[in-house]
């Protein structure tokens, strides 16, 4: 069994119609045995911007730190608010430096980014655990549960969902993905990012 | 919070009265486990630098200060060469917003805010009993855990030091 | 964890070496990233060079990316395809395109493809084949059109026609049987794109679309997707879900607008009557 999988964990993003969502189990395992059914790895880091850290939990933490270091560094010295294309590339460069020696982390990015015409446009993105950028147009997974996340996702995602669409849809493709999956589950979170507000719902899921 | 008081050497018992929970602060209690050595030395590295914060600042870190803190050295130590092979659980009262805090952390440096938690291979039995159990009740609910590890575990450990930490400070308690 | 100093030296940190290898002496095997199993192929015409390649990026048997790019930007008039470690290609070629960008403003001159392709082959022997980037690098300069070949360890050739990647021995059949010496634009790119079709139907590690990049003296020509031989059909039917059908037993929701209150300009009350 891979490092991958020690605790356990999934994540996947969706783009909709004006809006994105971000969705993951809350189980924190230690191999077969739970610890945790409300283990949160997904953070806000701008208002319009989630990232979650499924992989090794305590390089979920570690990398946390570092992330939220390196992004106040950029936020003081370039006096505004990061977009996520930057966010993402940040990320990248971050898991990249430790090609050789990598943290154990899929980062899975969503969030709302500026239009030159001043709009705001759906952005999601996925890394491998050594900074592939990967910028999808439908969505994007990670985690234990990502195979099946794939194919549930590819059967039920379709184009323009409206923000409530969305929601159902998303979590109905991370429940039924991590009830295939003996390391994802026990519960889990969505949040729904919109141009005005974001939407975190906490799921009433199995917990088995 | 509760630890066995028995210090092995392989099959050998070695001692029965070791007392595993340190009391870090007025607040704050530590359980620790793991390779014997590494437990009692990394412990009391942890004992020294949060009273070291108390005597500079004239208050102690917050649970969830020393949560992250002692998460931190952990994760730094994974990355030497000897790393310290321990595990913890850090339970706290927070004096500044009157709750209980408990953290499991282990030596990979995971850690997680849990209402109830366990390690060791009493934690099989701990925690499936602990889902069902009343919270509310914490003492009594402590004991079932204690008699049922003791009943059922192949390798169960005699005695039991429990302690407790509440607004009043810590207290070690007799069931 | 972090350093004192906030500027951080740049190039690899190896701090996680040590912890790694612990976790694999205690039998948890290290996992794999994302490699381009890859069709790139590259070809000399008349004018100039065609590079082309396809759009899967694979991790393990699973398809990870459906649609990603392998031409990277060095130049103006020099591009690169990469097949391999997918993060390795995309920064090996990001940092060489920088490097080029800075030689060509300190010479004042077109860079040459011979120079990328010496930054290429000194980075990748440098590091001994750990960085595992496989490149078909092409381009036009002042000494006429290069392509070359560029192998993880740092060895490279200098060929009229060459192919990369899984899908390598695919490409090459077609480049073998049609390739003549001073070929059309037209001819060039159809060949191009046949290779790409073979490695994209005959092996797994590639699929989905054709890339392809045209590079003469005077233009590059950029074509992404240029063909989509495999394009998903319309949905015959909608999975949505009835809205209500996900229970959830908490829900917060923060607005970014709080409070609004518009204030109308020009001091005279608008007209309604």
């Amino acid at each position: 069994m891979s490092i991958m999988d020690h605790n356990g964990g999934s994540v996947i993003a969706m783009v909709g119609k004006d809006c994105v969502a971000i969705a993951s189990d809350l189980r924190l395992g230690n191999q077969a045995l739970g610890i945790s059914s409300n283990f949160q790895r997904i953070f806000p880091v701008t208002d319009r911007i989630y990232l979650g850290l499924p992989g090794l939990a305590t390089d979920v933490a570690t990398l946390h730190e570092r992330l939220r270091f390196r992004l106040n560094m950029y936020t003081i010295k370039e006096e505004r608010e990061i977009e996520p294309e930057t966010f993402a590339h940040l990320v990248s460069s971050t898991l990249y430096e430790h090609r050789f020696g990598p943290y154990f982390i899929e980062p899975v990015m969503a969030g709302m980014s500026k239009t030159p015409s001043g709009g705001l446009k759906p952005f999601i993105a996925a890394t491998d655990l050594i900074g592939c950028l990967n910028f999808a147009k439908d969505f994007v997974v990670a985690g234990t549960a990502s195979s099946k996340l794939y194919g549930v996702a590819e059967g039920l995602w379709e184009p323009d969902l409206e923000p409530e669409d969305l929601f159902e849809t998303i979590s109905q493709t991370l429940m039924n993905a991590v009830d295939r999956d003996a390391f994802s589950g026990w519960g889990g979170i969505v949040h729904v990012i919109t141009k005005d507000k974001v939407i975190t719902r906490t799921l009433k899921a199995r917990m088995d | 919070m509760a630890a066995d008081t028995t210090a092995a050497r392989s099959i050998v018992k070695m001692k029965v009265d070791e007392d595993k929970i340190k009391t870090l602060s007025p607040h704050l209690l530590m359980a620790y486990s793991g390779e014997p050595g590494d437990t009692v030395q990394f412990a009391e590295y942890v004992e020294r630098n949060i009273r070291l914060y108390q005597i500079r600042n004239l208050y102690a870190l917050r649970p969830s200060a020393a949560a992250s803190w002692i998460r931190r050295s952990l994760a730094e130590s994974l990355r030497s060469r000897r790393p310290y092979s321990v595990n913890l659980l850090l339970g706290g009262y927070d004096t500044a917003t009157h709750d209980p805090h408990l953290y499991w952390i282990d030596y990979l440096g995971t850690i997680s805010e849990v209402p109830f938690a366990a390690h060791g291979y009493g934690s099989y039995f701990a925690l499936s009993l602990l889902d069902r159990g009343p919270l509310e009740e914490g003492l009594a609910t402590l004991k079932r855990c204690i008699d049922e590890v003791s009943k059922r575990l192949v390798v169960s450990p005699g005695n039991y030091k429990i302690k407790v930490v509440d607004k009043d400070g810590v207290r070690e308690v007799e069931l | 964890m972090a350093t004192p100093n906030v500027y951080r030296s740049p190039g690899f940190d190896f701090t996680n070496e040590i912890r790694n290898s612990f976790l694999v002496e205690k039998g948890l095997p290290l996992p794999k990233a994302t490699s381009t199993g890859t069709t790139i192929v590259g070809c000399l015409f008349k004018d100039g060079i065609v590079l082309g390649a396809d759009t899967r990026a694979t991790e393990g048997p699973i398809v990870a990316d459906k649609n990603c790019e392998k031409i990277h930007y060095i130049t103006e008039s020099i591009r690169c395809c990469g097949a391999g470690t997918a993060a390795d290609t995309e920064f090996t070629t990001a940092l060489i395109s920088s490097n080029m960008e800075l030689h060509a403003l300190q010479t004042g001159r077109k860079p040459r493809v011979v120079t990328a392709m010496t930054m290429l082959k000194q980075m990748l022997f440098r590091y001994q084949g750990n960085i595992g980037a496989a490149l078909v690098l092409g381009g036009v300069d002042s000494t006429g059109p290069h392509l070359f070949t560029i192998h993880p360890h740092g060895s490279t050739d200098k060929l009229p026609y060459v192919t990369m990647g899984s899908g390598s021995l695919a490409a090459m059949a077609v480049f073998e049987s049609g390739w003549k010496p001073n070929m059309e634009r037209e001819d060039a790119l159809n060949l191009v794109k046949a290779a790409i079709a073979a490695g994209i139907f005959n092996d797994l590690g590639s699929g989905s679309n054709i890339d392809a990049c045209i590079i003469t003296a005077s233009h590059t020509e950029m074509l992404r997707n240029v063909e989509m031989p495999n394009e998903r059909v319309q949905k015959e039917k909608d999975y949505k879900f009835r809205r209500g059908t996900t229970a959830w037993k908490k829900e917060d929701v923060r607005k970014f607008v709080v409070d609004e209150q518009l204030t109308l300009i020009g001091g005279d009350e608008m007209d309604t009557s």
